[in-house]
């Protein structure tokens, strides 16, 4: 037990002295949540098109004016296509609508065979997110203009009225889940690429072969390494918390001492992936690579925080079974969100208790008490 | 009675024998040194008889133990007197410190470890680390850090210390220091194994112990062998295969210009401050062409400041230096393409082969790529590389690594050569062929400016500089300084002067 403190202690101060840990568990989190914050927006833009009206009517001149009301849009007016051509390849707009001049003629001889108005939206393929929504704006704004304008009575009486309601994020505001799934990217972090470092350190400085020479044991140095992790990774989970709902202000609706416990056993299962990295490789610059590449990116790629699992391609719906960071985003997206989801909280928390517990075993077997095996 | 029974012993690596059917005992109660040349199995034996290696075949005893399958009783600390005994002490090549703990904060973490109780303060005191005490490990000198790695492996007073080169690259006045602190901490009980490339310090020891090739080549006492230490270092290199004083190849194939500079090397006013500190200050000197000039002075006193300003990779904060007549603040580039530099601490690509290692400086350097690989060939011939040629340049033993270096700083023939500490932690043997070099070189026109903490050496250099805490305190032949400190050998006067210099 006198052991296992002394190594706890020297492995704080050791903490404590290493600016780059304090970097990656205060100053990163950080960052990262400006960045999510004021940096990444997956919600609609507004973006701004061209509008080239060869229609004189004034009911038409309308459609333009609500083009330009329009919250989704910002409009420019145009009076030929070669100055369209320009502005977008100057990218000074996102695409164009043109309406031709028998467009009003055309709605007013109301539907039928080779009947109705055409209208040309011109799209820039080459980003193709935002032609998608130039496209889907434009279809929209032009069909809100036609159910108040005088045409309305040419068209049909809709047999289904939709109704939309969003549960549990009513803005669909994607910072709420976005920000909180930063909070794993921090202890995905923590866990896997500073103690990735830890252990292959003590071998490159020769400190492994003194310690392997004491009394310590097995289950000292592996939980020498984990304890003070552990601890730090809290820690910053706390000040990750904190951040998030009281200067970010994201809404948190469930329950803080499940979102301690689970945010533990997944540090926990993460502090096992780099333990073990840094226990079978022994060098520091091979776990650091490997612990970005095994670690990380998967936790940003494959975890649905960026991506959603069900739209992967099926080999890599499964590979994300393994990967920790994905149950966790999970249970703090609807721990956050929808407040106490008790399946999803047992679900995710088992799956997390499984691969901790075989990480830590792996760890444990992996740890050498002498110089060779 | 033995504190360790080795018999025939085998330890392969691979398909490399590192000890080869080796027996041998360790007698309770003296000091016995381990010799060998690099790549012998010095730290190999070592660390199978504390564990940390298995043998292949053999059996080993200590101290009623068998370290393979009992290594944790060897470390279980026992109670005798009232006071927690450890069976066992190891100090390893690297003295195994956290360089980010205070020197207390590392003693604190080793007798936890350890589970023994200890006297800090008087620790503190015998190792003179006391005012220290609050210091990073890693901020202390050389010698300092050794004999904290001591004092660590003292705690809880072992029956058996095993130091595993303990005085390597540490300047004479700390060596005596260290020995001294071993001898006034043991109890005639004690037994200690000290492995050493200084034959010197193996001499004073109960019993040497010289190994080769994984066996052992002489087992007795030093002093049986040889009266004096001199002597003792001759008879021990004839028991090695015997050094047979070659021309020197490198020396021969050196392509050397006679360039129309009579002064090759000029330090003038070099001054290094930092902030109040003065690293080096007033440090002048002249280097006459085909001249060895050595640099000698305890850790910390500002050779290597010095030797990093004469190449300009430090700044001078004043006065300036000129190599060839070339002044290395105005021309850094120029001045250096003259030079040969090896710098103190292991410089070369660690996860490249000693070939590829070699082929890179010499084209760094400039070698045409047509004349490269006869140079690269010629010189892993001439260093005794052969063997070692597809070797990773981490993987090689100390000694060799120094070799690859200085390979790798006069591949390029340059007129001048800088050498910081070429041969510590080099055998005796290497370090004879290296002198061999050296000197042959000199003779050929090439200068040579080095420091060195082995005092046997500072006799090849025609003159010697005498460094200590940033000031020359004399220049002189050897035989000017040995006179103007009233000394026989170089190591009395190099103590001598620098205790003047203190009054």
């Amino acid at each position: 037990m006198k052991i296992l403190l002394a190594l706890i202690k020297k492995e704080i101060k050791q903490i404590l002295r290493d600016p780059s840990s304090i970097v990656i568990a205060f100053i990163l989190p950080l960052i990262s949540f400006l960045i999510y914050m004021y940096g990444v927006n997956l919600d609609s833009v507004k973006v701004t098109i061209g509008i080239k009206n060869d229609d004189n009517s004034p009911e038409v001149a309308t459609l333009v004016k609500s083009f330009g009301h329009s919250k989704y849009v910002n409009s420019i007016n145009f009076d030929n296509m070669e100055d369209i051509k320009t502005a977008i390849v100057r990218s000074k707009i996102k695409g164009a609508v043109v309406i031709p001049n028998d467009f009003s003629t055309k709605l007013s001889r109301g539907q039928g065979v080779n009947k109705g108005a055409d209208l040309l939206i011109i799209t820039d393929g080459s980003e193709v997110n935002t032609a998608n929504y130039v496209q889907s704006y434009a279809n929209m704004i032009a069909n809100q203009w036609l159910i108040t304008s005088k045409y309305k009575m040419h068209l049909p009486r809709p047999l289904i009225n939709t109704e939309v309601r969003t549960w549990y994020n009513p803005d669909l505001n994607s910072h709420y889940f976005i920000v909180p799934g930063s909070i794993a990217i921090t202890m995905t972090l923590i866990g896997i690429l500073l103690t990735s470092l830890v252990i292959a350190r003590e071998w490159e400085r020769g400190t492994m072969e003194a310690l392997l020479s004491t009394k310590v044991r097995v289950i000292h140095i592996v939980l020498g390494k984990y304890i003070p992790y552990f601890i730090l990774g809290m820690v910053s989970m706390a000040f990750n918390v904190f951040l998030c709902v009281c200067i970010f202000q994201i809404p948190f609706k469930g329950s803080y001492l499940l979102l301690f416990l689970i945010s533990g056993i997944f540090l926990f299962t993460s502090l096992g992936i780099g333990l073990l990295i840094s226990t079978v490789l022994k060098n520091q610059f091979m776990a650091s690579m490997v612990a970005m590449s095994l670690g990380f990116m998967p936790a940003l790629m494959l975890s649905g925080l960026m991506f959603p699992i069900n739209s992967m391609p099926v080999f890599f719906q499964y590979l994300t079974a393994i990967i920790p960071p994905r149950y966790y985003i999970s249970f703090i997206e609807s721990e956050f969100m929808a407040g106490g989801v008790n399946e999803i909280r047992l679900a995710n928390a088992f799956y997390l208790t499984v691969l901790g517990l075989i990480l830590f075993v792996a760890v444990y077997k992996k740890t050498q008490m002498r110089l060779e095996k | 009675m033995y504190t360790v029974t080795i018999k025939n012993l085998t330890k392969k690596f691979g398909s490399t024998v590192a000890i080869d059917n080796l027996s041998l005992n360790i007698e309770k109660g003296k000091i016995t040194g381990l010799i060998g040349a690099d790549g012998a199995g010095k730290t190999t034996l070592l660390r199978t008889i504390v564990g940390l290696l298995l043998p292949n075949e053999g059996e080993i005893n200590v101290l009623g133990f068998n370290p393979a399958t009992e290594k944790d009783k060897l470390l279980e600390g026992y109670t005798k007197d009232g006071k927690i005994h450890l069976p066992l002490g190891y100090m390893p090549q690297k003295f195994g410190l956290y360089e980010d703990l205070t020197v207390i904060e590392n003693l604190r973490l080793y007798a936890d470890l350890k589970g023994v109780t200890h006297d800090f303060d008087k620790m503190l005191e015998f190792t003179t680390l006391a005012p220290f005490q609050d210091r990073l490990a890693g901020a202390l000198s050389g010698g300092m850090k050794q004999k904290l790695g001591l004092a660590c492996t003292l705690l809880g007073n072992p029956e058996f210390l095993l130091l595993d080169e303990p005085s390597v690259g540490v300047d004479p006045i700390s060596r005596r220091d260290l020995i001294k602190m071993v001898r006034e901490m043991i109890t005639p009980e004690t037994t200690v194994l000290w492995s050493t490339a200084y034959l010197d310090e193996a001499h004073n020891f109960d019993t040497a112990v010289v190994i080769d090739k994984g066996k052992v080549i002489y087992e007795g006492k030093p002093h049986d062998l040889a009266p004096t230490p001199q002597e003792f270092e001759n008879k021990v290199i004839d028991l090695m295969g015997g050094y047979n004083k070659e021309e020197s190849l490198i020396a021969q194939n050196y392509d050397y210009h006679a360039p129309d500079v009579e002064l090759t090397v000029e330090a003038d006013n070099l001054e290094k401050r930092y902030g109040n500190f003065y690293a080096v200050k007033n440090n002048t000197f002249k280097i006459k062409k085909g001249e060895i000039f050595g640099l000698l002075g305890p850790n910390g006193a500002g050779k290597s400041t010095s030797f990093k300003m004469m190449c300009g990779l430090a700044r001078p904060t004043s006065g300036t230096a000129r190599i060839m007549e070339i002044d290395i603040k105005k021309n850094p580039e120029r001045a250096r393409s003259n030079l040969g530099y090896m710098a103190q601490k292991f410089s070369l690509y660690g996860s490249l082969t000693v070939k590829e290692n070699l082929d890179f400086f010499a084209l760094a350097y400039g070698i045409s790529i047509l004349k490269k690989d006869k140079k690269v060939n010629e010189v892993i011939e001439v260093f005794g590389l052969k063997e070692y040629e597809n070797t990773k340049a981490e993987e090689l033993p100390l000694g060799l690594k120094q070799r690859l270096s200085m390979a790798a700083a006069l591949i390029h023939n340059p007129p001048v050569l800088f050498l910081d500490e070429p041969t510590s932690g080099v055998d005796v043997l290497t370090r004879r062929d290296f002198w061999n070099h050296i000197t042959s070189l000199a003779k050929k026109g090439v200068t040579i400016l080095v420091t060195t903490h082995f005092m046997d050496e500072a006799e090849y250099c025609d003159r010697i500089s005498l460094f200590y805490k940033g000031e020359t305190i004399a220049v002189g032949t050897p035989t000017e300084l040995k006179q103007q400190a009233g000394a026989n050998d170089m190591e009395t006067a190099f103590i001598n002067l620098i205790k003047e210099s203190e009054k």
